[in-house]
């Protein structure tokens, strides 16, 4: 007696395994938290640093004054012309930008992987999916939708506190269309990082704390790379190469990720 | 055909050598009690079956195919350990994200078919941490049950209950080998529980299968014995115990396990001025056949 068994083609799998995790995605209140504070951290940035721009400050021991510089417009917020803060810039409008969302992309996509392991939905997931990788492109595919959502909420939340604080929204070189452009690289750039997190993560399994610290650590290596790829006059090229380094990132750690899934032990 | 067909399985782990050449056979349609003690490798024979860890050797074949073919193992239910659900989920989303894994179309129905069999109706809506242990275990095989499996695989799913918990679950499982034409694999230590259900049989030891049956092999295998009460137990026992070779005292009876009939005891007792006061036959259960088993390898 011969038991007959449904072809499982890969798009059924993969549409199967994304409906679980942009399921997931949409119902987790850590998904919301990320882009709450990825809306409201801008706001917070440029209201602050602009009620405190000018203030000067005097070190009691040495006499030294330091006037605290705030950001002399809204898209600061979103990065940097060619030419200026290339290098890694440390002062408070160079660090506070929509890259550090990098990092909070890290946060998200660990505690997105790791509560699978954690929770032990993995083996309900891993026992009726023989095939791994449709777990990573579903997991990348999430987490960059994730990352884009947060970017995005970043972007709306620097209009905002671009507006409240009263700063120009004077496009400069920039102008509109370079800044579609970096924002839309930005966005690709997440392409680049998800992978390396999902990476991290499955490897890591349910130890949070490793798959994030390690995230971070791996991240930080690329991170001076952000400005300059995706500066504020971002053209055309911007964003193919953002594109290309998304799509490769994701194919090479992907399998990698996938390799990791398929050797170790999933439990 | 076979469900399972297991050949020469053997993980390690680092140096610990966890199965070593296990070999398994489980009919389609079986329900077959994985036996063993702890440390016998019998979860993680179940985990290499679901793909959960990797063996180190041997193969699998799950319905003819080899364990990795996606398509059967999309077939396959699974209760390891805890059941894998999201604590802040309630009951009815953690089963509707197993459906969506699982590409079920009427999902609603589904899920409620699987709670009404699991008996948990009434708490799809709460939330997955503030059920019961026995809650739990009854939500992972829900989960398991999902998307009509052909092979359900149940690690120690009575462990823990308690007695309404225990019998609950016997009745589940009861309907599940009713109600759904899926073989079942399911080791645990009460071995009481599962010779109620079960039609095949595994034991395991060391990494290695000391033994298959049937539910009718091990009916036939299982020894007769003589219980008897007398008002000088201690007295009769030594009594006994000169004559044959296997006499026990257990529950305030004494077990004689080699007699040719009950008549030949009370005879002997007689002539020997003890009054037999209750005397019955039985037949040896799966948990003594199981301890009888463990103690002759341990002798050997």
């Amino acid at each position: 007696m011969e038991m007959k068994f449904e072809r499982n083609s890969f798009g059924k799998r993969l549409k199967s395994m994304l409906s679980v995790d942009f399921r997931r995605m949409f119902t987790m209140p850590l998904f919301y938290i990320m882009v709450g504070i990825s809306l409201v951290i801008p706001i917070l940035i440029l209201v602050m640093t602009t009620m405190m721009d000018g203030t000067v400050s005097v070190n009691p021991q040495t006499g030294v004054e330091t006037v605290m510089e705030g950001f002399d417009s809204t898209w600061q917020a979103i990065g940097s012309v060619s030419g200026e803060g290339m290098m890694m810039d440390m002062s408070l409008t160079g660090m506070c930008n929509v890259n550090m969302l990098y990092f909070f992309v890290a946060v998200f996509v660990c505690l997105f992987v790791s509560e699978d392991f954690r929770s032990g939905y993995s083996k309900n997931l891993f026992t009726v999916r023989a095939k791994k990788s449709d777990y990573v492109i579903s997991k990348t595919l999430a987490g960059f939708v994730g990352g884009a959502c947060m970017l995005i909420g970043f972007f709306v939340g620097a209009m905002l506190g671009g507006a409240i604080s009263g700063l120009p929204f004077d496009t400069g070189t920039a102008g509109i269309y370079g800044i579609v452009m970096c924002l839309l690289s930005k966005i690709l750039l997440v392409a680049v990082f998800v992978p390396i997190y999902l990476a991290v993560s499955v490897a890591a399994k349910q130890k949070t704390w490793l798959s994030i610290v390690g995230s971070l650590c791996v991240g930080m290596l690329l991170f001076t790379m952000i400005p300059m790829l995706t500066p504020l006059d971002s053209g055309i090229m911007n964003v193919i190469l953002c594109l290309a380094g998304g799509v490769l990132f994701s194919i090479g750690l992907g399998a990698a990720s996938n390799k990791i899934l398929r050797k170790t032990s999933l439990v | 055909m076979n469900a399972i067909e297991i050949r020469d399985l053997r993980k390690s782990f680092g140096a610990k050598q966890a199965l070593c050449g296990l070999n398994m056979t489980v009919p389609v349609g079986a329900i077959y009690g994985f036996i063993g003690e702890n440390g016998s490798g019998k979860s993680t024979t179940e985990k290499i079956i679901c793909g959960l860890i990797h063996q180190s050797g041997g193969n699998i074949k799950l319905f003819g195919r080899d364990h990795t073919d996606a398509d059967v193992r999309a077939r396959v239910g699974v209760l390891i350990e805890a059941p894998g659900c999201f604590p802040n989920y309630s009951v009815w989303n953690n089963l509707m994200l197993q459906a969506a894994n699982l590409s079920i179309k009427n999902a609603d129905d589904e899920v409620r078919k699987v709670l009404r069999t699991v008996r948990m109706e009434g708490a799809a809506s709460n939330k997955y941490k503030n059920c019961s242990l026995g809650m739990k275990q009854r939500i992972g095989i829900a989960m398991a049950l999902l998307g009509n499996p052909a092979l359900l695989v149940l690690d120690e799913p009575i462990n823990g209950l308690d007695a309404d918990g225990m019998r609950i679950m016997r009745e589940v499982l009861s309907d599940i080998t009713k109600n759904y034409q899926c073989t079942v694999v399911i080791s645990s230590h009460i071995l009481g529980e599962l010779e109620k259900i079960a039609t095949h049989y595994g034991i395991v030891r060391g990494g290695k299968m000391i033994r298959e049956m049937t539910a009718e092999e091990l009916e036939a295998g299982c020894r007769t014995y003589v219980a008897l009460q007398t008002k000088d137990m201690n007295r009769t026992k030594t009594l006994l115990g000169c004559k044959y070779s296997r006499v026990v005292e257990e529950n305030g009876y004494i077990r004689v396990y080699d007699a040719e009939s009950p008549e030949e005891i009370v005879t002997y007792l007689y002539e020997n001025n003890i009054l037999v006061s209750e005397i019955t036959t039985d037949k040896i259960g799966l948990e003594e056949y199981y301890i009888d088993l463990m103690n002759e390898k341990e002798v050997r």
